[in-house]
């Protein structure tokens, strides 16, 4: 048995450059993890002419506020408000990256991807490919995941898992301003299309962001938010938090838990998250997309593949229940995963 | 059946336009025949949708195009690309699933030809996918400053996907410099137009959308021509898009090898051979000349079809790569 007294100690270099302990970077400002996509979106249009924006409402800011004051700054040319049609925008965003623009399409919500599931799975994750990889594609779709609040089942969705299950799509989804804007950053530089999915229950959340146009996090490296011995909880986007504050609350009961935040789920660090796993011995996978089938299956099972002969319990995995998200702001909050249902799962797999 | 000649008036016989055009219908005639014999004798790795008797329409429209222009095609015939500028053994080797193909041979059986410095972005087999692709690349354009076309091809059959309406209510709005090019040969795979279109024409709804709609003879190519370059001169000008309906004649089946158990016997009663029709504009003068064409047309697609059953298949490594760049 593998308890916070396991005479193994953690090792390996930490690998995240900004830590649980915030970004030790000179130059950073507060914001809000929803104001720091706006920045990025602007400090990308300022550096590169071919950036451009389109969805529907950016010229009042868009609908969580990111895209306010753009128009005034870069013209109604370069900030495009579109009527309701995802299939048009995504499709437009694609014919606009192959001839050497960088869209950046605002999708409102992520159950919209499936309106336009066409342009997004088949088109823009499947063109290049299919061409002979003659063409570059570097748009992206920024579509925020989770509930806000009685948005009900149709806008409430985590459907990131399908980026994951398409190949051709890199998937992004942040767990806080400071990555919120980085990795945005770096979503727009890169050559691919990218699915960028912000978690909308981190929308006012407050943090660090850098100051400096040129930060990016590389898409694909994972950040170990909390050191930890007892068992790895692996997560990304708005769970991050709650497996911290989950974290904090067991630190007394002799359960260390480390937190991995994935950032990115394509490219996915598995590097990062069975050097963990073999230091903890223990695995615990939570996220805000339903459980089934969701993005913790196809972890689970990579790490198993790695990790088999150096785990101490089967892996567990937390999600969303099987359910539409129903509309009553009160049943809401009973759909995913609680700071509670972490500390639990985490104490029982901290017996086992 | 014997064709009917016929020389419209009014029509500008410039021979040079005229001989690219018979020699672009030609060399596309000569591949569409030397395909259906080689599937007929071979078989074929996937799904050949011939477009015999509408590559009058295409010749037509692509010759008002420049190189650097954007073409989105659909996957009917292989006039496209070859219109535009590609090779023979580029698309022959990719319908035949080669590596000499344009994209080695990955694109095959339902081709997926590109050559993105010809302007041929490629195609997308969800019909009626190309349409938004089309107008972000003419809003690519625009935003560049540049005075590129983008012109979408299709049929009748995915003019009724939301995606038609979706974009060019757009692309009007935006006056986008494209291009909507229909080639309505009455039939979606076996279902007929008039029974699924509550108007006689697609070009009907270009006035819903504050475009000029044209409705102009599939098998003329010179007419083709005439029409679709004053829609990207129009294009160009930055006026926006126009919605060119060519009517046209599928000789064929959906596919090679479809037996058309769903057509009338008369269904070939208004199709005049586009090869046939340009002939008779060429007119006597160039009679040994356009003879000579249709002969080498046949010769060189042989030669290249030999070259591409010759040809390597692809490693399948290639499966692999130009997911992610």
């Amino acid at each position: 048995m593998t308890t916070a007294t396991d005479p193994r100690p953690a090792t390996g270099p930490a690998t995240d450059p900004h830590p649980a302990t915030g970004p030790v970077a000179d130059e950073t400002r507060v914001t809000t993890y929803q104001a720091a996509q706006g920045e990025a979106l602007v400090e990308e249009m300022r550096r590169d002419a071919s950036v451009f924006c389109m969805g529907q409402d950016l010229r009042m800011g868009g609908f969580f506020g990111g895209t306010r004051g753009m128009v005034e700054e870069f013209g109604h040319e370069r900030v495009l408000d579109t009527s309701i049609t995802e299939a048009f925008m995504v499709g437009c965003a694609a014919g606009a990256a192959m001839t050497g623009m960088r869209p950046v399409v605002q999708m409102g919500f992520a159950d919209f991807s499936l309106i336009a599931g066409d342009e997004i799975f088949q088109k823009l994750g499947k063109w290049r490919h299919m061409h002979g990889g003659q063409f570059e594609l570097p748009a992206v779709i920024v579509m925020p995941i989770g509930p806000s609040g009685g948005a009900g089942p149709e806008h409430s969705g985590s459907m990131e898992m399908l980026g994951m299950h398409f190949p051709g799509l890199k998937v992004v989804v942040p767990s806080d301003p400071w990555d919120a804007k980085a990795l945005l950053k770096a979503a727009v530089r890169d050559p691919n299309p990218v699915l960028y999915y912000p978690s909308k229950q981190l929308d006012w959340i407050r943090g660090p962001v850098s100051t400096d146009p040129d930060e990016i996090i590389p898409l694909g490296q994972a950040a170990v938010r909390r050191r930890g011995t007892t068992a790895t909880v692996i997560t990304y986007g708005c769970m991050t938090r709650r497996a911290l504050e989950a974290a904090e609350a067991l630190a007394g009961e002799g359960v260390d838990l480390e937190v991995v935040d994935l950032r990115t789920l394509v490219p996915l660090d598995l590097d990062t998250v069975t050097a963990s796993v073999l230091r903890t011995h223990r695995a615990l996978i939570v996220h805000e997309a339903p459980r089934t089938a969701g993005p913790g299956a196809e972890i689970a099972a990579a790490v198993q593949e790695r990790c088999f002969w150096h785990l101490d319990a089967p892996i567990m995995r937390l999600g969303a229940v099987d359910a539409p998200v129903p509309a009553s702001r009160h049943l809401e909050q009973h759909c995913f995963p609680s700071v509670a249902d972490i500390t639990e799962a985490a104490r029982r797999l901290a017996r086992i | 059946m014997a064709p009917r000649k016929r020389r419209p008036t009014g029509v500008p016989a410039d021979p040079g336009l005229l001989l690219g055009l018979f020699t672009t219908v030609a060399r596309a005639r000569a591949l569409e025949d030397a395909l259906a014999v080689h599937i007929r004798d071979h078989g074929f790795a996937g799904f050949w949708h011939p477009g015999k008797g509408q590559e009058g329409a295409v010749a037509g429209a692509c010759a008002a195009l420049r190189t650097d222009d954007y073409l989105f095609y659909q996957g009917r015939g292989a006039t496209w690309p070859l219109a535009k500028g590609m090779g023979l053994q580029p698309i022959i080797g990719d319908l035949l699933g080669r590596v000499t193909g344009s994209t080695g041979g990955k694109g095959a059986g339902v081709p997926h030809w590109a050559d993105p410095a010809l302007g041929i972005m490629g195609e997308g087999a969800t019909l009626g996918s190309v349409y938004p692709i089309a107008a972000g690349a003419a809003l690519s354009a625009k935003m560049r400053g540049t005075d590129q076309v983008a012109l979408a091809d299709f049929g009748d059959g995915t003019s009724h996907r939301g995606t038609f309406h979706e974009t060019l209510i757009q692309a009007a709005s935006w006056k986008l410099p494209l291009v909507y090019f229909c080639e309505n040969n009455g039939l979606a795979v076996s279902t007929r137009f008039e029974d699924v279109s509550p108007t006689p024409n697609v070009a009907d709804r270009a006035g819903a959308y504050g475009i000029p709609g044209v409705v102009v003879d599939g098998q003329d190519a010179v007419e083709v021509h005439r029409v679709t370059a004053e829609a990207v001169e129009r294009a160009r000008a930055g006026e926006g898009p126009t919605l060119i309906e060519a009517k046209v004649t599928r000789v064929g089946g959906h596919w090679e090898g479809d037996a058309q158990q769903y057509r009338p016997d008369d269904f070939l009663k208004d199709y005049r051979d586009p090869l046939e029709i340009l002939r008779a504009y060429l007119g006597d003068a160039h009679a040994e000349t356009a003879d000579k064409i249709v002969a080498d047309a046949a010769a060189e697609v042989a030669e290249e079809l030999l070259r591409a059953e010759a040809a390597d298949l692809p490693d399948p490594e290639i499966i692999t790569k130009d997911v992610f760049v």
